[in-house]
């Protein structure tokens, strides 16, 4: 036990350093955006973009690691899937938040709202919320409702392509998927930056969470054979 | 400018929180860890 314990620590040199190399591209990024050339028709407020998109990129890649996941759980049995998860809806909830915030304030200065009815925005809404079903119901459920989570998730995932196409599909005022293509070099070097950053930060967060939450699955396994050790023992 | 304040100094903040919790579970299952110490040494003796 002390040796896997050791391995999944958060002290260990290995997560210290992912953490120096996400905290030294956060740097190297934010320098980049606020290098970049300001967009002339929106000025300051596109650079919003450079937070928001990596943010909904993340949101996509925890609904599709939750979906792999589940299913390695429902058709395979995997505990460590069901693991990854549940690591991987957490971190969809945090950063579809991001979206959902970032979003509508870009959207007050450019559009003049807040918020539209619109198909980008309301199936984004839609798969932040099933994610938040799904780690709510992990919270609350009990055991018995990780296969009902684990079937949300696959909805969840179901709702990805439309997120994406839905700019393309039906008549959207939200800018079309093909804007990263369209910006300057300079404002492309921070975007790309800005992207590579906010994914190491997602790979940092979820090895941490998927840490506590196997040292979690470790110590219960523990506690049932010290349960029955006691047991024999008296 | 005030958007783009609120917009980054919101995810920075949501994403401080969400360490934050991370680390006060790491910190409980570290409470849980010592007790089980506890126990397995009670055993022994």
């Amino acid at each position: 036990m002390p040796a896997q314990t050791s391995q999944t620590s958060h002290g260990s040199p290995r997560f210290l350093a992912a953490c120096a190399v996400t905290f030294l591209l956060f740097v190297i990024a934010c320098n980049a955006i606020a290098d970049a050339p300001r967009e002339i028709t929106m000025g300051l407020v596109q650079k919003i973009f450079y937070f928001h998109v990596p943010c909904a990129w993340l949101l996509m890649l925890s609904t599709l690691v939750c979906a792999g996941g589940s299913v390695a759980y429902l058709f395979g049995g995997s505990e460590r899937g069901d693991r990854v998860a549940l690591s991987a809806a957490e971190l969809g909830v945090l950063f579809g938040m991001c979206v959902l915030v970032s979003g509508p304030l870009w959207a007050k200065a450019a559009w003049g709202v807040y918020w539209q009815w619109e198909a980008r925005l309301t199936s984004s809404l839609l798969l932040w919320l099933m994610l938040l079903a799904y780690v709510l119901a992990r919270r609350y459920g009990g055991p018995s409702a990780r296969r009902l989570a684990a079937a949300l998730a696959l909805f969840a995932a179901i709702d990805i392509p439309l997120v994406y196409f839905s700019v393309r599909f039906f008549r959207s005022i939200h800018p079309s998927n093909t804007v990263v293509s369209t910006l300057g070099p300079g404002m492309r070097g921070a975007f790309w930056l800005s992207l590579l950053a906010f994914t190491v930060l997602w790979s940092v967060l979820l090895a941490a969470r998927l840490a506590v939450e196997s040292a979690q699955a470790r110590l219960v396994d523990l506690e049932i054979l010290l349960d029955q050790a006691e047991e024999k023992k008296t | 400018m005030k958007m783009v304040a609120l917009a980054y100094g919101f995810i920075w903040l949501a994403v401080f929180g969400y360490v934050f919790l991370v680390g006060r579970r790491l910190g409980k299952l570290n409470g849980e860890m010592d007790e089980l110490r506890r126990r397995i040494d009670r055993l022994k003796s």
